[in-house]
């Protein structure tokens, strides 16, 4: 339970097909989002807040494209009004791959906790957001997986990553 | 100097063919009143301030056709950081059509801040092609390159509007977007 790899991951999001990450860097986000730069058949585009990311990845899947967004919790607050409007209304299937922020805190018992940590996977449920976890290299099929039911509900879905990626 | 906004919406309506057209906040009550298009898109309680960060998606994604926005400046200020992404990743078919009217006209006229500056501060955010045209005679010059040369062009359009504004049609948003994607063959 250490992180899932970024080389992985970025295998596994290639693999699904996403042709655009719409990424705004984080620290734990930080390897994955230059794996994907350094990948050429996917294109990154980092906005400088999230629900303007989630706004540009709802016009790039109207387009045709098939976008996934990378965020943190905290900007996944920031976002509501985005993701209510440019996914959730108008039933518009894009995959949220979010930072839980404060999970590894509260998972070693530190003090304090973070308060981006007790709100994210309620807030994820008060959307209705279906989610899973992604802890470990183990767990990367949840990727696929909720990358499927975004797009057989036609609804936002979304994993939530509990520590920072590893090269 | 400011336009009447119905007389530069006839004017680019008149002078559109296949361009996506987004509209939001009251350009969405009155776009109707001279354009019946299925490249017509009405982005009106889609996500505060974010209409041209979906067109930029939209661009992006379809870079053969013309994607123009008519947003607010209330709407702009909402997301500002929306300039600085256009300015990193606009692309040549992205032209942004600002209703600059100095007031929240949707919620019943507050003004806005009243030193801002948007050409300015587009220019600022990296955004190369940024012009304010002032008059009618201008801006019906200016359209036609608007339409077909490459951008992305963010133009700031001071507006009125002295005519009587429709009601607000809360149609269905998942039926915007299957329509939308319809008119771009993708559906």
């Amino acid at each position: 339970m250490n992180g899932a790899s970024a080389a992985r991951t970025v295998a596994v999001i290639e693999d699904l097909g996403f042709t655009d990450v719409v990424s705004i860097p984080d620290g734990e986000s930080r390897h994955l989002h230059q794996a994907l730069l350094d990948t050429p058949d996917i294109e990154v585009y980092s906005p400088t807040r999230e629900g303007e990311g989630i706004a540009l990845a709802a016009g790039l899947w109207v387009g045709g494209r098939k976008p996934l967004v990378i965020l943190q919790n905290t900007g996944l607050m920031e976002a509501g009004d985005a993701l209510r409007g440019c996914g959730i209304g108008p039933s518009i299937p894009l995959l949220l791959l979010v930072g839980w922020r404060g999970y590894p805190g509260a998972m070693a018992g530190t003090s304090p906790v973070d308060s981006a940590y007790p709100y994210t996977e309620p807030l994820l449920r008060a959307w209705e957001l279906p989610h899973r976890r992604l802890l470990s290299d183990d767990d990367l099929g949840v990727i696929g997986e909720m990358a499927a039911v975004a797009e057989g509900t036609s609804k936002p879905a979304a994993v939530v990553y509990g520590y920072g990626f590893t090269p | 100097m400011s336009m009447e906004r119905l007389d530069v919406f006839r004017a680019l309506a008149a002078r559109r063919t296949a361009e996506v057209v987004i509209t939001t906040m009251t350009a969405t009550l009155q776009w109707p009143l001279v354009s019946s298009h299925d490249l017509d898109f009405d982005f009106l309680a889609f996500g505060m301030g974010h209409a041209s960060d979906f067109g930029l998606g939209l661009a992006l994604a379809r870079p053969e056709r013309k994607v123009v926005v008519l947003k607010g400046d209330g709407g702009l200020l909402m997301s500002l950081g929306s300039l600085v992404t256009m300015g990193r990743y606009g692309p040549p078919n992205l032209l942004v059509l600002l209703l600059e009217n100095r007031s929240y006209e949707m919620t019943g006229g507050q003004p806005l801040a009243p030193k801002v500056d948007f050409v300015a501060i587009a220019r600022g955010a990296g955004v190369d092609k940024v012009e304010r045209i002032d008059d009618m005679t201008a801006f019906e010059e200016e359209l036609p390159s608007l339409l077909t040369e490459p951008g992305p062009h963010f133009v700031v359009l001071p507006v009125t509007n002295s005519e009587p504004l429709p009601p607000v049609a809360h149609t269905d948003h998942a039926e915007r977007v299957v329509r939308l994607r319809r008119g771009l063959g993708l559906e």
